[in-house]
């Protein structure tokens, strides 16, 4: 494999052919680089580094990499993650905004890929404040059941909801998933069946416009599905279970319509590997994943690869770690074949990772 | 290390913040993806942790801000310190917006720079938005199917007509903006989303008071304009599905796309459909799978399963080999 990657790599310098082979040891190169040092064009993700953080730390779980790293390095890194846990509840981003002696309000997307980090690097969660993080989430919780990424002062003049979208209430459900904390489901599952659009996909928002994307219908479905693991919260006055078939056929239906090849994110866009992705794992959840044509999809996947690592949106762009990861974690659903872990399409880390965090959730919670 | 322009000067050595002590970044030595901060960045962020802590907002903070956001427009932490110290200072907001606009046309794909506009027309609270949608119809030429840019709009429309300050002529004026847009490029998908919130799901949109009539032939005919269209289809199939209205009457409107000659209507025919032209577009080949499936439903809505399983075998064999496996699957669950 890896002679073969160099082989290919060498070719590449003179002809920008399309990749057809997938490069495993490019990626793990990729990403390690990564994880060690970001350019200074990075700049416009420094409040988000955990969420970077998470896309190489996953990408490297499932390329089954992660013991490679010494145990004094992982400690290191689980060190920093906690640093951004708020005394308020939940994970800051980043440690851009740390100033001594003050605190920060943690934030829902760098909550959730905080919690991922720390399950891919197998940290004793013995340090996570759970009722604290049950606060946080309520309080980012509004009265329509969507949620803001940071908790809601209605009285603040930087209120305004509009960050309340279907990508928060995903967080919220994962969040939910592993602690169980008591939010109102019902209201946000209602909020969810209200972002429904005429094409059977999800908008962000209830009432806005089109299905915005693969990104937000993916997040309607596993939220979904993450919500009604948990028993006692499946009916919506008895409505969601009878709706539920026929809706998910007409979400089945708009999903496997959009692939070209690739998948496109909506109709009449072009082709982007972070939605082999999001509409691959939609197709998953749904229970589905044969009504693929798989072997299209990889095709497009490995001609967006790099060839010294990492994926671009498309064969044209350059590789950055959100695609870059996207297009491992769609990989590894649809070709078990290539060698990577295989990944829990809710979740999005490994079936493995996912099993530490719900153990170790169990775990402390027998403590407390 | 990223090096720092030849003209920079570092704020340590500008007067106007010589009483300020900054706050460095304190990273742990193992901190993931570190990132390598070119100098201007570090410097301002430096000082911008200094003045957070001081909880200073004054003028020379909000230079510090701009020139962080023009680096790090996503930077959610410096816009939430940015609008509260224009509040703070009674800054004039209108100034603010012409600076966004700059900031909009760099940064389109950024959350943050369209929330700072919205807390700033909330603010600003216009008696009439209409210079701020002319803006953002504007916007939307050399990008037309930006989601942002789209939801904004929709947020503009939303907020200010539960402020009771969207008229009737508004709306209406809004529609043919919207129908201008689909008739320019009839596969704009955001475009089709817009005419839904205005005809159909709009508090008072007025699309299903005729039982649909006029969405069905509006869409009818943008079909017959593109008959490979996929968002036209999908908007006749939701229009329909919504009103709850059956396939089988628009039959003879889309027939001439499946390419087929046997099929028989039980039941009644709409009259006075928008038909296709004769002959078709150049450039359309036969048959067309969104056609197919709509006869195949047609079918299926009429009882008929055993010729609908036939349609989407033929999908599934000959017409959308990349959905082979789906149409399979919907000929088998049609004879279950």
């Amino acid at each position: 494999m890896s002679e073969q990657s160099e082989v290919d790599e060498m070719e590449q310098e003179h002809v920008p052919a399309k990749q057809k082979t997938f490069k495993k040891n490019a990626h793990i190169a990729y990403f390690t680089r990564c994880l060690k040092a970001l350019p200074s064009q990075a700049e416009g993700q420094d409040g988000n580094r955990i969420t970077i953080a998470f896309f190489c730390l996953s990408a490297l779980d499932l390329l089954g990499q992660l013991h490679t790293f010494s145990e004094e390095q992982r400690k290191g890194w689980i060190e920093w993650i906690w640093r951004l846990q708020s005394s308020s509840g939940g994970f800051r981003g980043s440690t851009c905004m740390d100033i001594p002696d003050e605190n920060q309000p943690g934030h829902l997307p760098s909550t959730y890929t905080a919690l991922m980090c720390l399950g891919i690097l197998r940290a004793p969660l013995d340090r996570l404040d759970v009722v604290a993080l049950g606060k946080f989430l309520r309080s980012c919780q509004a009265a329509d059941g969507s949620f803001s990424p940071t908790p809601i002062h209605d009285d603040s003049p930087l209120t305004s909801r509009f960050e309340n979208d279907l990508r928060m209430t995903y967080c919220a459900s994962v969040i939910q998933y592993l602690i169980n904390v008591n939010i109102d489901i019902s209201s946000a599952q209602r909020l969810i069946h209200r972002c429904r659009t005429w094409e059977g996909g999800y908008a962000s928002k209830p009432g806005v416009i089109e299905s915005q994307e693969g990104g937000t219908t993916y997040c309607a479905i596993a939220s979904l599905s993450l919500f009604s693991s948990n028993s006692e919260s499946i009916d919506i006055e008895g409505v969601y279970e009878e709706m539920k078939m026929v809706e998910q056929e007409a979400t089945l239906r708009w999903a496997l319509q959009r692939q070209i090849g690739g998948f496109q994110g909506r109709p009449g866009k072009l082709e982007d590997v972070c939605y082999s992705f999001w509409i691959g794992a939609t197709i998953h959840i749904l229970g589905h994943p044969q009504l693929i044509d798989s072997l299209s999809d990889l095709s497009f996947l490995l001609s967006a690869q790099s060839p010294l690592g990492g994926f671009g949106k498309d064969p044209e762009a350059y590789p950055d770690p959100y695609h870059s990861y996207l297009a491992l974690a769609a990989i590894s659903l649809s070709h078990p074949d290539l060698g990577l872990l295989s990944l829990d399409p809710r979740l999005n880390v490994s079936n493995d990772t996912a099993d530490y965090l719900m153990k170790e959730m169990k775990r402390i919670r027998t403590k407390i | 290390m990223a090096t720092a322009t030849s003209s920079y000067i570092p704020l340590a050595e500008r007067s106007i913040w010589s009483d300020v002590q900054p706050i460095p970044q304190d990273d742990a030595p193992d901190a993931l993806v570190p990132i390598m901060y070119s100098q201007e960045y570090k410097d301002a962020m430096d000082y911008f942790r200094a003045v957070s802590a001081r909880k200073e907002y004054s003028d020379r903070a909000l230079e510090l801000t701009e020139s962080i956001l023009r680096m790090n427009a996503s930077h959610y932490t410096v816009w939430g310190y940015r609008m509260t110290t224009l509040l703070v200072l009674k800054k004039e907001l209108n100034e603010e917006l012409e600076l966004m606009n700059s900031f909009a046309r760099e940064n389109l794909k950024s959350y943050q720079v369209w929330h700072h506009r919205l807390l700033l027309l909330t603010h600003i609270s216009p008696e009439h938005p209409t210079e701020e949608i002319d803006y953002i119809h504007e916007s939307l030429l050399p990008d037309a199917k930006n989601y942002h840019t789209w939801a904004y709009l929709h947020w503009l429309y939303s907020h200010f007509s539960s402020l009771g300050r969207i008229s009737e002529k508004e709306w209406s004026e809004e529609l043919r903006w919207c129908e201008e847009m689909i008739r320019v490029d009839g596969r704009n998908n955001s475009a089709w989303g817009w005419r839904w919130f205005l005809r159909i799901s709009r508090p008072g949109a007025e699309g299903i008071k005729d039982d649909g009539k006029e969405e069905i032939e509006y869409t009818l005919r943008a079909i017959h304009r593109i008959p490979h269209n996929v968002s036209a289809w999908n908007y006749l199939r939701g229009s329909l599905k919504y009103l709850k209205k059956p396939l089988t009457p628009l039959l003879p409107a889309i027939l001439p796309y499946t390419e087929r000659e046997d099929v028989t209507i039980t039941a009644k025919e709409e009259t006075n459909l928008p038909m296709p032209s004769n002959p078709l577009p150049r450039d359309t080949p036969l048959p067309i799978s969104y056609a197919l499936e709509f006869l195949a439903e047609s079918y299926q809505e009429q009882g008929l399963s055993i010729e609908a399983a036939a349609v989407y075998t033929e999908l599934s064999e000959k017409y959308d080999r990349m959905r082979s496996a789906y149409w399979a699957y919907r000929a088998k669950r049609c004879v279950v």
